[in-house]
């Protein structure tokens, strides 16, 4: 191992990792890594699902040690024995997945570990509110981060890392769960602090984000880094090519397979906030037909997440109908409502689609608990599970080194493949997708696309929810955008653009013939 | 592109309401339980519901389910389920016994404790380093506190006491009673006249006999909730209970916490054991002493919604339950009854207010079915009377389940990376 650190100008670099390796149980997560990041510069890092990003970042931050490999920061060498070490070196980390505690307060969850600097009363308080403009953050920090949505967990995180006071900062994947408006904010946020001095490490399968806010872009494939590029001459497509040596999947859809067949029917459906004091969804009508992809557009915290949990019926509607093909579900419990045929991508995989303590297979079984291949009669049949899930890590190209590992060994990204898989199978008669390819890869991302186009050709009604506008209009054959709780407006999505969609998601109306304002929305206007 | 930046729409969570403060409530709770009971004691003819002694008693019989119910908050807020706490409870009146027939009642305490916390360390030790499944874990030390027990009072009391199963008598603490106080209380409290007489008789128990230890026992519980929610090491504690990946991830030591947290639990239920032994009805370790106390404490834990507050209105309930069955019998407990019916009609009232048809529906039928009860039987069978804590415990959790709110990552094995 060389240490070739170069000095050039005085100046050190801020982290230098040379000849990181690491090696779990059956994969090489990252073998050999070199990354040389600058001062002041936000510093991506490409590559595929399972590429082995995520554990780079883990190491730098503390949280996992090396096996092999150095760490320099500001010119000195470091050995992180634990994230608190980390953090005195002015490193913070925003995870890919959020490490945040349900059921304490939002000011609990920031000033944890760091009581420190403004102890835990009055004065972190005050500290808080002052940083959350910065992160346009605003909600009380007495909340519980349970009653947030994920933009707004997010936000905690930055906020987190913020508080801290750390220069040198990773984010693991920060936009996936953002909405356009949302990310050009965040990168606000990250440019105006990198004129302060801050140094970002920036993680995204968004390649177009990724050129629009580095100044450098490392590529990481299989654990190893192949290159690096300039994000202003490079094009997108060439990033995708360097990656996973595959062209731009573009989720296009133009041939329509739209039926008659009604599949799934909401009418007048509501739901009230628990204290009753305002509705969340509000006279909710809806038609998804068979064939047809139905897109719901909507800045996160509209109603779209009680929605699909309200049809799904992990929440109970205060009124209204929901049928599916001439069957009643509003009286029956989730599992019912699955067993009707319903497929379900949940948007936080964490929460919802897996356990991760468990294997592949036994989480192949869930939702499944009471059908074929999965159980035979009343009971489970592991076999059948197993073969099934062999057959989803084959179909899905879920890279993970058995069935039998448990979830929380694979990446975020083939989590959500195995997930999408799951929920595939079955042959459901309805998909209710939230976020379906949030933090897969490019490759990835077109597979999961196509395999959704061919269900839809045989004939799958697919409600889909996403904060990526270009998937929600290239897959979609009705765009319904949803605001306050309400339906407010049709958009067709030959013929409308991101910026048009993104207007009206925001109520600041709409330019476009595109986009027709539903009659509900005009009255409340007048 | 025209980038989009209007406001946003964004529906900001529900600022939480402004409700009557936790104290507020609390009074309001107890000034309704009182009133609940002097209504019932007035209609039943019966007295000893709130006469001092029960109250005594009462109090007597709460401090050592109060305080196993501490060590299990202690532990849950951490995330580590104490099923043990009885064996620790155990160990813990044994340990009383030993030093406190040899040193007096303050070498009781402190032996207590350090036995407790040995049975801790153990929990803590299989379940934290060994990711030993919890329950698992809880019911070795249960047994082990057993065994173990019963072993050493062989070695060592028998030869003193002749008996394997008792230890030589211990040392009581000295008790003090407010006097002055006391009798103008007294006096109340024979006048028999609705509410006044109840609540001088309840306030006579309190003031009447009061022991070092229950002023400690009452003055862990603030102490206990300042640590833990308003100190950093209280924080750190209880976010190693919700999330242990987010608090190792911001450098909070988990396995630290952790070990804390269960070791002071089980000396808290040592102390718990401590008090059954000091107990001057009693005053001596025997086997069996415990009764389970150690379960009924983590119930009452669990009835408090794993808040010290609540964990003080389950203790009392229980201990309440306890004393009057131990004091006035079989008859007494039937009043009790008659009080329940009464206390199941204003809920009826509330759910219907609420529009929970279910609800009410559900507490219309146990009321009936209580009332039948009641006017059925003379006395409830003194085999019933003494499960009733138990039963008392069952159906306030059946009640009270579905709005509790437990620690996310209790009762899970953590493991680093
Ligand atoms: N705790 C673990 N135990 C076993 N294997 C692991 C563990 N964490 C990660 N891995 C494996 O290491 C490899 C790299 O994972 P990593 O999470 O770093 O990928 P990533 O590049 O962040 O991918 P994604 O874009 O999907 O988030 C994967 O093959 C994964 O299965
Ligand atoms: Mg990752």
């Amino acid at each position: 191992m060389s240490s070739s650190t170069s000095v050039g100008t005085g100046e050190h670099p801020a982290v230098v990792l040379t000849g990181i390796t690491k090696r779990f149980p059956g994969v090489v997560a990252n073998s050999d890594v070199h990354l040389t990041v600058r001062r002041g510069e936000v510093h991506a890092l490409c590559g595929e699902n399972g590429a082995g990003k995520s554990t780079l970042m883990k190491i730098l931050y503390g949280m996992q040690p090396p096996d092999e490999g150095t760490i320099e920061v500001n010119g000195e060498q470091v050995r992180f024995r634990t994230p608190s070490d980390a953090i005195k070196a002015g490193i913070g980390m925003v995870h890919q997945h959020f490490m945040l505690a349900d059921n304490l307060t939002v000011q609990e969850n920031v000033v944890l570990g760091a009581e420190a600097l403004h102890g835990i009363g009055q004065k972190a308080r005050r500290r808080i509110i002052e940083l959350s403009g910065k992160t346009g953050l605003n909600v009380d920090p007495g909340v519980l981060v349970e009653q947030l949505g994920v933009a707004d967990r997010q936000r905690v995180e930055i906020l987190k890392v913020l508080y801290r006071g750390a220069k040198v900062i990773i984010l693991d994947e920060p936009t996936a769960v953002l909405v356009p408006q949302e990310v050009n904010e965040l990168f606000d946020t990250v440019r105006g602090m990198q004129e302060q001095g801050y140094t970002f490490l920036f993680i995204s399968h968004k390649l177009d984000e990724v050129r629009a806010i580095a100044d450098s872009v490392t590529v990481i494939r299989r654990g190893t880094t192949v290159g690096s590029a300039d994000p202003k001459t490079v094009s997108s497509r060439q990033l995708a090519e360097m990656m996973v040596g595959s062209e731009l999947p573009s989720p296009e859809t133009r041939e329509s397979t739209v039926t008659d067949t009604v599949v799934l029917d909401v009418k007048g459906l509501r739901l009230m906030t628990p204290d009753g004091s305002r509705p969340i969804l509000d006279d909710i009508d809806m038609v998804v037909r068979s064939g047809e992809v139905v897109g719901i557009a909507g800045v996160e915290g509209n109603g779209q997440t009680e929605l699909v949990e309200t049809i799904m019926g992990m929440r109970k509607a205060g009124s209204g109908t929901i049928t599916l093909q001439d069957q009643d579900l509003t009286k029956l419990g989730t599992l019912a409502r699955r067993e009707a045929g319903i497929g379900y991508v949940p948007e936080d995989r964490h929460r919802h689609g897996l356990l991760l303590t468990q294997p592949l297979w036994y989480n192949r079984i869930l939702g499944y608990q009471t059908r074929r291949p999965t159980a035979k009669g009343i009971w489970l049949d592991t076999d059948g599970a197993k073969k099934d899930t062999e057959r989803i890590v084959a179909d899905f190209d879920v890279r993970t080194p058995g069935i039998d590992v448990p979830a929380a060994a694979l990446s975020g990204g083939n989590q959500q493949k195995l997930v999408v898989g799951r929920e595939l199978s079955g042959d459901p008669v309805l998909l209710i997708a939230s976020h379906p390819t949030r933090g897969v890869d490019v490759g990835a991302q077109a597979l999961i696309w196509d395999e959704i186009k061919r269900a839809r050709a045989a004939g799958l009604a697919v409600l889909l929810i996403s904060a990526d506008l270009d998937e929600l209009i290239g897959l979609s054959d009705t765009i319904k955008v949803m605001l306050r709780g309400r339906l407010v407006a049709d958009a067709d999505p030959s013929t409308v653009t991101p910026e048009d969609l993104g207007s009206a998601m925001t109520g600041a109306g709409s330019t476009s013939a595109a986009v027709q304002e539903t009659a509900v929305v005009e009255e409340g206007e007048n | 592109m025209i980038s989009t930046l209007e406001e946003k729409p964004h529906i900001p969570a529900a600022p939480r309401k402004r409700k009557v403060p936790g104290w507020a409530v609390a009074m309001l709770g107890v000034a309704g339980a009182i009133a609940l009971l002097s209504i019932t004691s007035y209609q039943t003819n019966f007295p000893q519901l709130t006469s001092s002694g029960t109250t005594q008693t009462a109090v007597r019989l709460a401090l050592p389910i109060l305080l196993a119910g501490l060590g299990g908050l202690w532990a849950e807020r951490a995330g580590v389920v104490n099923i043990g706490l009885e064996g620790m409870m155990i160990m813990g009146t044994w340990g009383a016994a030993w030093a406190g027939y040899q040193w007096g009642p303050w070498a009781a305490l402190v032996a207590a404790v350090v036995f407790g916390s040995l049975g801790g360390l153990l929990h803590a030790i299989a379940t934290v380093t060994f990711g030993v499944n919890h329950i698992v874990s809880g019911v070795a030390i249960n047994l082990l506190g057993a065994g173990l027990t019963k072993y050493l009072s062989t070695l060592i009391f028998l030869p003193l006491s002749n008996n394997p199963r008792q230890s030589p008598p211990v040392q009581s603490f000295d008790t003090f009673s407010a006097a002055g106080l006391g009798d103008w209380l007294g006096e109340l409290e024979a006048d028999q006249r609705l509410f006044i007489s109840d609540v001088a008789g309840i306030l006579r128990g309190l003031v009447t006999g009061v022991s070092p230890l229950t002023m400690i026992a009452i003055l862990l519980l603030p102490l206990s909730y300042w640590l833990l929610w308003r100190t950093r090491f209280g924080l750190r504690l209880r976010s190693v209970g919700e999330n242990p990946h987010a608090a190792d991830s911001l450098g909070v030591k988990v396995y630290f916490h952790k070990y804390v947290a269960v070791i002071v639990s089980g000396g808290l239920a040592g102390l718990g054991g401590a008090a059954l032994v000091l107990n001057p009805g009693q005053l001596s370790y025997l086997e069996g002493q415990t009764g389970g106390r150690g379960y009924i404490g983590l119930a009452a834990m669990i009835f408090g919604n794993w808040r010290p507050g609540g964990l003080l209105g389950g203790a009392a309930l229980f201990g309440y339950a306890d004393g009057l069955q131990l004091r006035s019998g079989g008859e007494t407990v039937l009043a009790l009854v008659y009080g329940v019916v009464l206390l199941l009609g204003v809920i009826v009232v509330w759910q219907l207010f609420r529009r929970k048809w279910f609800s009410a529906a559900a507490a219309i039928a146990v009321a009936v079915l209580m009332y039948l009860l009641y006017i059925s039987l003379d006395e409830i069978p003194s085999e019933f009377v003494s499960y009733a804590p138990h039963m008392v415990t069952l159906a306030v959790l059946a009640v009270a389940s579905q709005r509790l709110r437990m620690p996310a990552a209790d009762g899970l094995v953590y493991r680093r990376g």
